[in-house]
This record gives structure tokens, sequence and C-alpha cells, in this order.
């Protein structure tokens, strides 16, 4: 005993002295409730030191001397300055706060979410922990104002404020500051490539138009997800979900889910630390089983009755090959009867349009069940000075996911890797990343499947069979349709039985030949390539100003081997060059902060771009916001509205740039408007080349954030959009042959629409605190579109009014081990218009539950989840796959 | 549990159950709804069998049930006929007319009848009153010249398409229309368009009985012995008996389709005559004696003067140049009605077929000669029926007549699988003598 005194004498000494260091061991609790309190951050003030405490809120901590100042921070609780005078055991208790999370991404710089000047987001670590959701990508729906398309299991594509489509060009996506695009998309490819859930810190939301901060895109909101640096959090991680679903599918019985993540990072020392994250998911997708017809030709593209056996024309939603329809009566019947008079007259008592469309395959039957994504990341972090970090970091992702254009492609083998460098201060950040794409084996269903018809049994030999038999089925006394039926089971012979070495032997010869080959496989290998930069010079100007600059420069690559893209002598190359400034100053004793930011950007194929932002925070009373903001927002064209240069057996599909006008001499010859043209010939309205302008919209919006009695967080907002310049195809028939005047070409060409719409929007949420760890949280929220002319398909796809009601718990039972998480969303019937197809939807509720139990001892939790607890089957798109419910058991080691 | 133990445990398990219920009473999403079946709507009324239970029916109703017990390849008519789902177009020819055609046929006209018909025969006969597919009302036919019918084909099946799909031949029908009486065949529709569930049924005047040779075989066969010069000029035309000859061939297939105007033995004579007459006068005969020279010939060689011209003593070389099988061939060619542009397919005219007003219509000589004008038809229509028909070639100074007979099918409407034959007064040319 008297030698352990002697020894902390000595260590006391010391550490007086400030020789040797010393270890803080302690504890961060609720004062509320006294329970510890997770992944709170402990750190040294003024320095870099650091932990993050544990499950239960124990820390240790080394310092090099005594006192020191500890500040104890965590999300959802007031920060805390500790004075340490001693190194006995330490308690620590926080106050938890409703809206004092930090967030970055409203302003590009830190701030507290309550006092944000536009409407901001935020989605926690301990949120995911304790959220139903399987993939933590999915937790954004469940925001006010958020929409979600699921074209797959893995492909999730979210918007605010209206437009949802698969593949959203109109929502940014970044990952750590990178860019998530995949650079001949221009969006993301759901959560193909990005962080593995373990990695993930923080996700930031913003809804609506933001491109004074980010740039081309972000139209519909920006999203920014953020990864654990592996100097706060470190150590073996890892994480294991199986579950079950597909539950009660009629197509495809029930099937097991598996998810897999994988965190270790390592702190080596106070200057280097590096991590490396993995996530595996395996499962049979949700399936695309829409059947209901649909009017491709000459329709607006609605939905309509019929089927295979009422309609010979027969096209389904998730039905290929059936694209490929003709005329009978003239194209087959007329000819059959100049070859046999004695039908002629027969022929001629015949309508004199007999659409009959070849025999598709369903979804079920082309695309492979299994959905596999395989992500892997690592970071290296050096501390050159305990201000300036070194970031070099990769991500990998790789897998199957289908996702839905104007048609299903089913994105096989895709490979998308990402990699940055980067050098982060206090005050400013430089970047450069690179991210590369190769899309493997992925083709277009529709493609695929009409090439395969045409492979097993050319249309000319299908409909002449067809055309044979139909007469002598009607000759038989057979009514129309029973004609048809018969004459289609006679052409179908031999046609190949999914699933059969016949079909497959076939089918991937023709999935595997590129497009311009009567293929349906798309090559792309293409790049984005981007530096970007920002300073902020606030400190310099000793905080009276906040002022802030940056600018980036990025370049696409586009690399399709001449399969996809108008490529002349090589890769395309597109650059782009951005920079902004933002000013901020608080005013009348910190009651109002004025913020104006301005944004410029040049693409070389166009015209330079400015964005505007300003913004207000009134604050008139503490935790009390008041929040007005103007804000721009545009995008360019995407890569493939650019540059595509793609015939599809119908016609020609071409994207903006001159050159490929040229190359079509639609600038001495132009086209002549196609649907005038087809319903009458004489009419011709000529489609004059016109530089395509970006795409944009202007936004206001009021907001109003309050933390009510410390226990009632409250944030509404009010906005109006204003929308021009949409994006969108024109086709046009081009007669190109002087020697047969009659003769012409379909293309397809890309304009700005003339269209200018409104949108309007509210939203509403509340969170509140209730004793014994209950929480109790909703919102509500509604987007309408205003003015929108009668030939102009805006595809707005957004619910007028969607809710989330939910009640959680973080803590009852015994020793508070258990928690739970019940929610409830409902979204109302939306009017959904795509290039893929047009149908209201219904409304959908969907019932999210989760159950938690903590294992303190092995610093574990076990999880069981339901997404859709009801099984109650739901489209949010459509053509998109019906999502059923998805039942797991998650077993969580170490989520910090 | 601490749950329990809480005095606010009221409160909130009020907001757990108020949630709890609220999800259950409205989680229900609708199911994607199946593709739902373009409804055709559904028949009504009787279909063509039950109209057949009308009491002037029951001839063909006994007819149509012992045609049943045929096993037919296609398909037993009763089943066709009663099918509701079915499309077809019907001639139902009544009691009456049903007899009637007895009467002409030499049966007693009664309906034991029947009993002289096997169920095979029947279910031919019958088939060949049906058109399937069609609903075919006497609003369909538009009467556009140059055939004033829809060339069409009944159920009766003479060639079964085969597994290689040819298109399978059936014993053709012809609807048409006169004025605003409709016309099967040349037999009149006595009550048009009534209406059954699965089509239409027309009641006729008679029963259509379906013609058993092609052209060629009422010619080759001479029948009556009045196709001894047109016979003649057919195969010197084609360079000799041949089934592979031009006109032999194309007025043997089955599946062709003509209107065939064969002068009568009597024309041809009358036309040789003149033809030799007026060679012998260019030759520096008075035209008295170059007549009788003329008549003598024709008189004593007949035919042969077309089939063998040369074998004539004294006049054999003179009548071999005149007589030649070019010549020969385009008069043959001009009295077969075809369809610009084939060799195989004219047009079906039956007499109620004519036009009231004089229309021409295009012939074989049109292959070669393709601006020729082809022959002028006309017919005249009184109460009860054809009056006169005519056709008149370029060459000719007046129109031919038809031959007309007070039973069709024996100078006029001849009926063949392959066209009809009319018996005309003159030889008809292509271009003067």
């Amino acid at each position: 005993m008297r030698i352990l005194r002697l020894l902390t004498g000595i260590g006391l000494l010391c550490s007086t002295s400030g020789i040797y260091a010393q270890t803080i061991k302690g504890n961060v609790r609720n004062s509320e409730n006294g329970e510890g309190i997770a992944a709170v951050s402990v750190v040294l003030k003024n320095s870099t030191t650091g932990v993050v405490a544990g499950e239960n809120g124990d820390f240790e901590i080394t310092v090099p001397s005594l006192p020191a100042v500890l500040v104890v921070s965590s999300v959802n609780y007031e920060t805390q300055e500790v004075n340490v005078l001693n190194s006995s055991f330490l308690t620590v208790s926080l106050k938890p706060l409703l809206g004092q999370e930090v967030v970055v991404s409203a302003s590009r710089i830190g701030e507290r979410a309550i006092e944000s000047p536009v409407t901001i987001e935020r989605v926690s670590a301990a949120t995911i922990k304790n959220a139903p959701s399987a993939s933590y990508y999915d937790i954004i729906s469940k925001l006010k104002g958020v929409d979600v398309v699921n074209a797959s299991l893995t492909f999730t594509s979210p918007t605010t404020r209206g437009f949802a489509g698969s593949g959203n060009t109109r929502f940014n996506q970044f990952v750590d500051g990178i860019d998530n695009q995949a650079p001949a998309l221009n969006f993301s490819v759901g959560s193909v490539v990005g962080l593995s859930e373990l990695d993930v810190e923080s996700m930031e939301l913003l809804p609506g138009a933001s491109s004074a901060l980010y740039g081309s895109g972000g139209m519909n909101g920006t999203l920014l997800i953020n990864s654990r640096n592996p100097f706060n959090y470190t150590g073996l991680s890892f994480q294991a979900k199986t579950g079950v679903m597909n539950v009660g599918n009629q197509y495809r019985g029930a099937s097991p889910y598996y998810n897999f993540s994988l965190r270790w990072a390592q702190k080596i020392s106070e200057k280097f630390a590096y991590k490396i994250t993995s996530e595996y998911v395996h499962a049979k997708d949700w399936l695309a089983s829409d059947y209901r017809n649909y009017g491709r030709v000459g329709t607006n593209g609605a939905l309509k009755d019929g089927t295979r056996e009422t309609d010979p024309n027969y096209d389904g939603v998730n039905v290929y090959g059936d694209e490929t329809t003709i005329n009978l009566r003239s194209l087959v019947l007329n000819a059959i009867g100049n070859q046999v008079p004695f039908w002629q007259s027969y022929i001629n008592q015949l309508p004199g349009n007999i659409p009959v469309s070849r025999t598709g395959y369903t979804e079920d039957e082309l695309v492979d069940p299994n959905t596999v994504n395989f992500k892997v990341g690592g970071a290296l972090h050096y501390r050159i000075t305990p201000g300036l970090e070194a970031i070099l970091m990769g991500h990998f992702g790789t897998g199957n996911t289908v996702y839905t254009g104007s048609d299903r492609y089913s994105l096989k083998d895709l490979k998308i890797a990402q990699y940055k460098f980067e050098l982060k201060a206090d005050n400013w950040f430089v970047r450069a990343y690179t991210t590369q794409e190769n899309a493997g084996e992925s083709h277009n269903l529709t493609a695929t499947a009409r090439q395969f018809n045409e492979l097993w049994k050319p249309s000319a030999q299908w409909y002449q069979e067809y055309g044979f038999a139909y007469m002598n089925a009607k000759m038989a006394g057979l009514n129309d349709i029973n004609a048809h039926n018969q004459a289609r089971s006679v052409a179908d012979i031999g046609r190949p039985a999914a699933g059969s070495a016949e079909f497959t032997r076939l089918w991937d010869s023709v999935r595997l030949k590129p497009i311009y080959q009567n293929g349906g496989l798309f090559l792309d290998k293409s790049d984005l390539y981007v530096a970007e930069g920002q300073y902020n010079f606030s400190s310099l100007l000793n905080d009276a100003v906040e002022l802030l600059a940056g600018g980036n420069w990025r370049r696409f690559v586009l690399n399709s081997e001449k399969t996809l893209f108008h490529e002349v002598d090589g890769p395309i190359h597109i650059n782009e060059l951005g920079a902004y400034l933002q000013v901020g100053k608080e005013l009348f004793n910190n009651r109002l902060k004025l913020t104006a930011a301005g944004r410029y950007d040049k693409n070389e194929f166009f015209k330079g771009k400015f964005t505007p932002r300003v913004t207000a925070v009134i604050k008139p009373a503490q935790d009390h916001n008041i929040r007005l903001s103007y804000q721009t927002a545009y995008r360019f064209p995407s890569t493939q509205q650019q540059w595509i240069d793609l015939s599809v057996g119908s016609g020609t599909l071409i994207g903006s740039n001159r050159v490929i006008w040229e190359a079509y001499d639609l600038i001495n010859n132009p086209g002549i408007s196609a649907p005038e043209f087809i319903a009458n010939p004489a009419n011709r309205i000529p489609v004059i080349y016109e530089e395509v302008k970006p795409e944009s919209v202007t936004s206001y919006e009021v907001g109003y954030k309050a933390l009510l009695a410390r226990k009632l967080f409250v944030d509404a907002y009010v906005y109006t959009g204003a929308y021009e310049n949409f994006l969108g195809r024109r086709d046009v028939v081009q007669f190109n042959d002087v020697s047969n005047p009659a003769a012409y070409r379909g293309i397809s060409v890309v304009v700005n629409s003339d269209a200018k719409v409104k949108t309007f929007g509210w939203g509403l949420s509340l969170d509140w605190r209730l004793p014994s760890n209950f929480s109790v949280y909703g919102n509500i929220s509604s987007d309408e579109i205003k003015d929108v002319p009668n030939n102009f398909r805006s595809s707005f796809n957004s619910p007028k009014y969607r809710t989330l009601l939910g009640i959680s718990n973080s803590g009852f039972g015994p020793k508070d081990l258990f928690g739970f998480n019940l929610n409830w969303r409902w979204q109302d019937e939306v009017d959904f218009e795509s290039d893929f197809a047009i149908s209201t939807l219904d409304p959908i509720h969907v019932v999210d539950f989760a159950l938690m139990y903590k294992l303190p001892a092995i610093k574990s939790q076990l999880k069981i989840g339901a997404n859709n607890l009801f099984n109650q089957y739901y489209t949010n798109a459509v053509g998109n796959p019906s999502i059923g419910g998805l039942y797991y058991l998650a077993f969580v080691y170490n989520m910090q | 549990m601490k749950i329990l133990s809480n005095p606010n445990n009221t409160i909130r398990m009020r907001f757990l159950g108020a949630l709890l219920s609220l999800t259950f009473l409205t989680a229900c999403n609708k199911e994607l709804p199946p593709p739902k079946p373009i409804e055709t709507p559904a028949p009504s009324g009787e279909t063509i069998m039950e109209k057949l239970n009308a009491a002037d029916y029951s001839i063909l109703k006994a007819a149509i049930e012992k045609a049943g017990t045929f096993a037919s390849t296609t398909g037993k008519l009763s089943d066709i006929l009663a099918n509701p789902e079915g499309v077809i177009t019907f001639f139902a020819p009544d009691n009456t007319a049903i007899l009637r055609s007895f009467a002409l046929m030499g049966l007693p006209a009664d309906a034991s009848s029947l009993n002289f018909f096997r169920a095979g025969q029947l279910d031919s006969l019958l088939k060949y009153h049906l058109i399937g597919g069609l609903s075919l009302t006497t609003n369909s036919i538009s009467p556009v010249a140059p055939a004033l019918n829809l060339y069409l084909q009944s159920a009766l099946l003479l060639a079964p398409p085969s597994p290689s799909l040819p298109p399978g031949y059936r014993m053709p029908i012809f609807l048409g229309k006169q004025g605003s009486s409709g016309f099967v065949n040349n037999i009149p529709i006595v009550q048009a368009d009534i209406a059954a569930a699965n089509g239409v049924m027309h009641k006729t005047y008679a029963a259509l009985l379906p013609p058993d040779k092609v052209i060629w075989q009422t010619i080759a066969a001479n029948a009556g012995g009045s196709y001894d010069y047109f016979k003649a000029a057919v195969i010197r035309a084609d360079g000799g008996e041949s089934a592979s000859g031009q006109f032999q061939s194309a007025l043997s297939t089955p599946n062709a389709n003509f209107t065939v105007f064969v002068p009568t033995d009597a024309a041809f004579e009358q036309t040789l005559t003149q033809l030799i007459a007026k060679a012998l006068m260019e030759g520096g005969m008075p035209q008295g004696d170059a007549v009788s020279a003329a008549t003598l010939l024709v008189g004593v060689y007949g035919p042969t003067i077309i089939s063998n011209p040369s074998s004539i003593p004294v006049y054999g070389p003179g009548l071999a140049a005149e007589i030649t099988p070019e010549l020969l061939a385009g008069v043959v060619a001009y009295h077969i009605v075809a369809q610009p542009g084939t060799t195989v397919v004219g047009y079906r005219n039956f007499l109620v077929n004519f036009p009231a007003t004089a229309a021409n219509l295009p012939t074989l000589v049109n292959a070669s000669v393709p601006q020729h004008p082809g022959l002028t038809l006309q017919a005249s229509f009184g109460a009860l029926g054809i009056t006169a028909a005519t056709v008149k070639g370029l060459g000719n100074a007046t129109a031919s007549n038809v031959v007309l007979n007070a039973i069709p099918g024996v100078t006029h409407d001849i009926h063949h699988i392959n066209g009809v034959i009319q018996r005309i007064d003159q030889v008809l040319l292509p271009i003067p003598l």
C-alpha cells in the first residue's frame, strides 16, 4: 500500500511537472436519467488528443499533464468543458439537447442545426444504430419532405421537393466530399459504392435547391454522408444481419437476406491512423412484376387494359421483348394478299390497323434474381501538424442491381472505384479525387429481349407465320382474339422457354453484345476527375465577418469504346470550372445573421452559370430561429444528354452537342417534329438547332426551428420553386435520302422545354422527448406542382401529403437494456410519370419496427428489425419492384 | 419492469396503443393490380344454331345434325354454328329453298331427299355455306366494277394448310350485290343480315352447290359436245395437249379464278367462215364464191380448221398461214377475264355480277398488250332477274349475248371450282378482222 501511494505521489509529481503523461478514466452519462451515453467525444482542449466513449459512456484518455480541460461532446447533448485537476475517476453528466447537433453542409462550415439558414436534416450514427431500416441509406425516406424510389433492393433514389425517379440527376450525393455519381449516368448508383454502415458517422440532407454551394445538379436536394475518422473511432467493429424477405411473393418464394459489414481502424500514433471497411449484401432482389398493359406508341404512355391473352398488341410494363410491334394488316396481311389473291378480298374486310406485338419475357425470367453488393474501402490519415491532416482514401464497390431509366436496366457486375487525396485544416481543405466506372455486363432489358426475339426467330419470319396462322384460324370460324392467340401459338413454336439451356445460350450471346451490334450490352468505362479547395477567411478577419471561398475543377472522361457516346477521336472530355464565395455577418447582437453566397460555373460546352443564394437567420429568442432563404440551382445536361449517339432500332438517340447535330446534318437539314408529322404528314414543324441551356430552379423558403421546454423540437418550412428550361427529348424525323424523298429516319434530340412550372410545399416535424427514455416523433410534408402546360410531362412524382409517426424508447426493461423504435410512414397517391411508364400509384403505408437488446458486457447489441412489418407489398414508381417485408436479426459489435 | 412501475405508464401505454391501432387500421397497401383483361362484350342473343330452330329451317337443321355424325377434320359444323364465341357468316337456305334445290337436282321435293346424301357429303355441302372469322353483312360489299362480288373462302377445305404454312385453300364463295339485292354466288339472298350472337346469317333462295370440276375439265370433256372449237383453239394455242400449256394449266389450276366466255360452236363456225372468206377474197376470189367456199370448208372440216389446218387438202397451206397458234392464243386470251399482272386470277362474274352500266374488264390479252381496253360487259335486270347480258370485244361490230337458259348452269353461270363459264353467241375479237 505504501509503495502504491508512493508511486501515485510520484505520478502526481510527475504530472504536475509535466514530464509524465496522465491517464484519466471516466464515464459520461445522461444528466436526466444517469444512463451512460455511447459515442461521446472526449477531447483535450486545443489539441488533437481525443477518444470516443464506449457503449456505456466509459472512456479513458491520456493527457500530457494536469490540470487539463476536457471538451466532452455528443450529438444531441450540450457540450461541456471539464477542468480536470487529478486523475481520479471522472463522471461527466451531459444535458441532452435537441437541434444542437453540428451540421456542416448547410453553409459549408460547422453550425448548430437549429441555427441553420436553410432546411437541413441530420441522421446520426446513433439513429442508424437504432433504426429499423436494413440499410442505413433507407433511413432517408423517413425524413420530412423526402420521397424515395426503389428500383431494386440496392438501388434507392431519394429526392426532395418533387421530381422523383430512379436515377435522379437532380439530386447530388457526396461521400466524404466525393461526388458519388457514376460519370456516365450522372447519378449515384444507389448504395453500390459508398460507405459501409459501420463507417457512417452522419448523414446530412439539404432539401431543395443547393447549387450555390455544391454546383451543378443539386436542384432537388443534396445528401452528404460523412465517415468516421480513424483517429476518433478505433478498433474492430462488425455487424451481421441475416433475415428473410420476399415472404408471400407469388412469383418468388421467401428468400434469405444477408448483410455483413466490418470496420477496422487503428491509431498507430498521434500522427497516423488508418481504417479498412467492407460490406457485403446478398439477397434475392425485389421483383418488378407489373404485368399491366402499356400504351407505348401514339399515346401518352399511360397504362391501359389488356393482357397477353386479350390484347394481340400487349406490351406489359415488366415484360420485355413485346415492345416490338407492327401493323399486321399493312405490313404482312396485305403482302400475303398480293401473293395469295384468293385471300385478298377477305383481307380487305379486316381493319386497317391490326397492331400485333411479339411475345415477351417477364423480368422474372430475364434478370438474375440474386442481387449482390460488395464494398471495400480504406483510408490512411496522417496528421502533419495537429491542425493539418492528410487523407488518402479509396472505395470500391461492385454488384448487381436494376434501375429504371427509359427502360429497365440490369446493372450487372458494375464496378465503381473512387480514390481521394485530401489535405484538411481547420480553415481550409484541398482535395482531388477520381471516380472510375465500369459498367461490366450491364444491359438494357428491353433492347436485349427484343434482339433475343430476333435471334431465335426474326420478326420477318415470325410475323409471316403469324399472319398465315391468323388467317387460317379466322377462316375456321374463330373470333378475332382467339384467332390471334392461335396465330401466336403457331408463330411461337420454337420459342426458347425461359431458363432452358437454349434460352440461356441465346440470351447470354445477346446481352454480351453491344447495342449497336444488335445486342443489349452497354460498354462504359467513364471516369470523373475532380480537384477542389476551400478557404475560410473568417479567423483572418477576427470573425468580424464570415468569409468563405472555394473552387473546383471537374473533368468527365466518357469512354464507351464508341458504343454509347459520340466518340470520334477517343474518349470525350468535358471540363467544368467553378468558384464560390460566401459572406456572413451577425447583426443586432447576434439576433440576425445574414449570409450571401454565389457560385459561378463554366462548362466548356455551355455558357457560364451564376447561382446566388441569400439567407437570413433571425433569432427572436434563445432556441427560436426563423430562417429565410433565396436559393438557386441548375444542372447541366447529363453526360448522356450531352454526348450520347446510340442507334436503338426505332431511331437514334443523340446528345445536345452541336458536333453531333452536325454529324447528322441536322443543322442544314433540320428534323421535323415527329408526333405532329406522324399524326398528319403534311404537318412539318422543323426543329432548329438551339444551344441547350442548363435547367434551373429558383426557390424561396421560410422556416422556423424551436426547442420548446427543452423537450420538444419543432421544425417547419414553406417554400416555392420556379423551374425553367427543363431538359428533355424531342423526336424528329429527318429526310436524309436525296434519291428517295419519301425516306426518313428517326432521331431523338435533346431540347429545353419552354414550360415553366411552379412548385409549392411545406413541412413540419416534431420530436418530443418524454420521461423514461420515450420519444415520440412525427412529420408531415406536402409538395405540389402548378402551371403544368397540357402537353408537358413534368414527372413531378410527389404525393401531395406524406406523414411519419413514430415512437421509440432508448432504454427500458431490466437495466434499461431494451430499446425499440416503431414508425409508420404514409404517402398519398401519386400521379407517377416517367419515360418508362405512366400511372397513378396508390397510397403507401409502411410500418417499420425494431427491438434492440444491449449486451454491454461484450460491447454488442442485438436487433430484431422489420421493414414493412405487415408485409404490405408496394411500389413507389411505375415499373419498379414490389417491396414487401424484410425481417432480420442483427448482431453488432463495438458500433461506437 | 421499469416500464410497468412508472407512474406515467398509463399515458405512455395510451400513446403506444393509439399508434399501434392506427397502424393496424390503416396500414393496408393495395396490391399492384393485375393486368385487366380487355372485356369482349358478351355475345347477346341467339347463336346461328339457335336461329335454325325456327320451323322453316327444319330441313337445314336436320341436315346439319346428320352432317355432325361425320368426323370432319375441320370440326363439327353444329359446334361451329353453336359456338357463342365464334364469328361466322352463314348462308341458310330455308325449307322452300332446299326443296327447290332438290327439284333442280332431280330429287323429290321432299325432306326425305336428305337421305340421298351421306353425312360427309352434307358436311362438305353445308360448310360451303359458311365463311369463318368475318361477320359479313351486305353493307360490307361495295358494288365496284370489275367484279361486283367479294372473293371469299368458305369453310369447305380443299387443301389444308401444311406445317410449312402455305395458306391452304377453301372452296371459294362469292358475295355480291346488285342494286340493294345481295347474292351469294348467283343465288339471291332472300333475307339479309340476320344478326346472331356469333355472326350474321343470310337466308338464301336455294342451297349452294359446290362445284366439282375445274374449267378445263369441262372444256376438255367437250361437255354436251359444244366446246369443240374452243377446246381445239386452246390446245393449238398451247402447242398441243399438255398439262403445262399456258391456257390448259391456268384453266386447270384449282385456286385460279376466271370468268371464261366460251363462244358456242355456231359462233366459231360463223367467225371462221368470215375469216376464210375474207382471206379468199383477198386472194382474188369473188365475194359470192369466197363465202360459199368458206361455208363449205367450215361445214366439212369443222374444228380441224383450228386444230390442224395444214391437213386440209388444197386450202391447207393457206389456212395454216391464216389460222396460226399465235392468232388462236390471242383469241383464247381475249376470252379469259384476268387481273392485270397475273395469269391465274381474274374475276368470277356470275351474271348478277355484270354491271348494269357498261364497264370494261381486262383479259389475259392485257398481259402482252397492257393498254388494251379489254371487254365491255353489261347486263339488264328486270323485276324477275336478268333479262339480257352482253359482252363486246374491241374488234366486234356488235356485242355478243350471253346465252340465257331458264336454269343457271346450263348455258350461263356454269360454275367451276376455279371460275365460271358464260356461253356467248360470237367469238370475241381483240382487233377487227
